[in-house]
């Protein structure tokens, strides 16, 4: 007999054999899932006392603040704040970081003059920029729009110039052999070499771009889920504040499970 | 007697390596016809890959020359279809559009219909069919190397510099391989030339074969192949012309390569 039927021959189905399956199987996972969610709940909605109450809130008015917003519209105008500033500056950032990183890397001299200056730039925590900005642009959308553009900008602009001074020389020089010419080159195999990096810039680029555009809205705003819990928490709202934050949570959730679909469907010549 | 294809005059080549100059070539001379296949063989680092990218031009000799068609080469030279020993697949391209990319290009305007037909010849001669829209980090070694060669092969370059294509293939295939590549060559009149370890392969296809010494690489022998063309590439090893010849450029050969293996 092998030794890997000799392991599971013979057994009876044990009581122990079948919860273990159950807690292993998808059902069981979500059900044990569950019981923890509902303890935990249970736990902070029943034991802390009438003191701590007033900083650890509880789920009862957490949901109930929730509720509130989504019935008087705060939630929707809050929530669309907050992607307007994140996908626009997206965007900008992207197309602007992407254009400007291909003319850098396939024009070496520019980037010889410029590299100085865009190291400095890079270096630079960009979220310092926010007081400067909030003066030039005011507390409205425009200052946190920038600000975001810039740190897309330049997380785009130099994975680009890196993809493109990645490019596999002797692919470059087969093409040539082949009689490409320059344009033939940059079309066929400097773009498509530095796609990759492109593309793992703009999946890094969009937590950066969602992480920023929240902690601008923290330091100083007057719209946007980062508002909301800068206000709440600033009016001692523990409530206000933890229903703001749990926004966040599910944002940030929906945010990972679409970019890791649109990543499946983009990179299969890279398995 | 036609002029030459391609010669090497005193060409010799000297390489850079942590401040120490090394000689990878000696002075050589070497001339190729037209519609000749010449393999160059012998031990690893002996400067046979030199030679071809010299003829390519992606290497100017540091002393000496080298032309083509009588004009010393000077930048890259377009005219060869150069297959060199790493494969140059284009990864984010499967291999249909790999071996059609050189139809692609403006020097060769090729129309979309006349291009699959040609990819689809290609494919199907190359043993690659069923394969046509994997990605090269999707193939083995062997099936690497079909598709460079298809590559190489579909724009029919005058002359074919070639690096141990056949390296990573195994026995059987590589006969396939050997007798495509003899009927291509010599139905469609191109000037070879072939670096190989295999001695057996280098008898098989050549016209000439060039044996080279260790490093610092110099042409230790030549010797031409008097076998009749075209050949049957399965059974021509065991002819006794085959074997005396082979024997005699092993004689040549072995103590190069007991020699090189030194370094």
């Amino acid at each position: 007999m092998r030794p890997d039927l000799a392991l599971t021959a013979g057994t009876p189905d044990s009581i122990a054999d079948r919860s273990r399956r159950f807690f292993t199987g998808t059902t069981g996972r979500i059900l044990a899932r569950i019981v923890i969610l509902a303890a935990l709940f249970g736990a902070w909605q029943t034991l802390p006392g009438p003191g701590m109450r007033f900083w650890a809130s509880d789920p009862v008015s957490i949901v109930a603040a929730l509720a509130g917003w989504i019935i008087d519209g705060t939630l929707w105008r809050q929530l669309l704040a907050t992607l307007t500033v994140m996908s626009t500056s997206y965007v900008l950032g992207c197309a602007i970081g992407v254009g400007l990183g291909l003319a850098f890397g396939l024009l070496p001299r520019l980037d010889k003059i410029l590299s100085p200056f865009i190291f400095a730039a890079y270096a630079l925590p960009k979220i310092a920029l926010a007081p400067l900005l909030i003066i030039l642009f005011g507390i409205g959308i425009a200052s946190k729009i920038v600000l975001v553009t810039v740190v897309v900008f330049f997380l785009v602009f130099s994975s680009t110039i890196d993809g493109v001074h990645d490019t596999d020389p002797d692919l470059v020089r087969s093409l040539r052999l082949m009689g490409a010419t320059r344009s033939e080159l940059i079309r066929k195999v400097l773009i498509p070499s530095a796609l990759p990096w492109i593309f793992t810039s703009m999946r890094i680029a969009v937590r950066y771009a969602f992480t920023n555009t929240l902690l601008a809205e923290l330091i100083a705003s007057n719209s946007g889920i980062g508002y909301l819990i800068a206000y709440h928490s600033g009016i001692y709202d523990a409530a206000g504040t933890y229903a703001a934050v749990l926004i966040l949570v599910i944002l940030s959730v929906a945010l990972t499970e679409v970019l890791t679909r649109v990543e499946k469907a983009m990179s299969r010549w890279r398995a | 007697m036609p002029p030459d294809k391609i010669q090497l005059i005193g060409a010799s080549r000297d390489f850079e390596a942590r401040g120490r100059r090394v000689q990878a070539l000696q002075p050589i001379d070497l001339s190729i016809q037209p519609a000749e296949f010449v393999a160059l063989v012998g031990p690893s680092g002996c400067g046979k890959s030199t030679i071809l990218n010299m003829v390519a031009g992606l290497l100017g000799p540091t002393s000496g020359t080298v032309a083509y068609d009588g004009l010393p080469v000077t930048g890259l030279n377009q005219r060869v279809g150069y297959m060199t020993q790493k494969d140059t697949l284009l990864p984010w391209r499967d291999v249909e559009a790999n071996i059609r990319i050189a139809l692609e290009l403006q020097c060769r305007p090729t129309s979309r219909a006349d291009a699959a037909a040609k990819v689809r010849e290609m494919i199907e001669l190359v043993g690659l069919k069923g394969f046509e829209h994997h990605y090269p980090g999707e193939l083995s070694g062997g099936m690497r190397k079909r598709a460079a060669l298809a590559r190489t092969l579909i724009y029919e370059p005058e002359t074919l510099l070639m690096d141990e294509p056949f390296a990573a293939l195994d026995a059987q295939l590589r006969l396939v391989m050997l007798d495509q590549l003899q009927f291509l060559t010599r139905s469609r009149q191109m000037t070879v030339l072939f670096v190989t370890h295999d001695l057996g392969e280098a008898i098989t296809l050549a016209d000439r074969v060039v044996v080279m010494s260790a490093r610092p690489g110099r042409i230790r022998a030549i010797r031409k192949v008097p076998i009749e063309r075209p050949l049957d590439v399965f059974t021509a090893r065991f002819s006794s012309v085959f074997a005396k010849l082979h024997e005699e450029l092993w004689d040549e050969l072995k103590d190069e390569v007991t020699k090189g293996t030194d370094l």
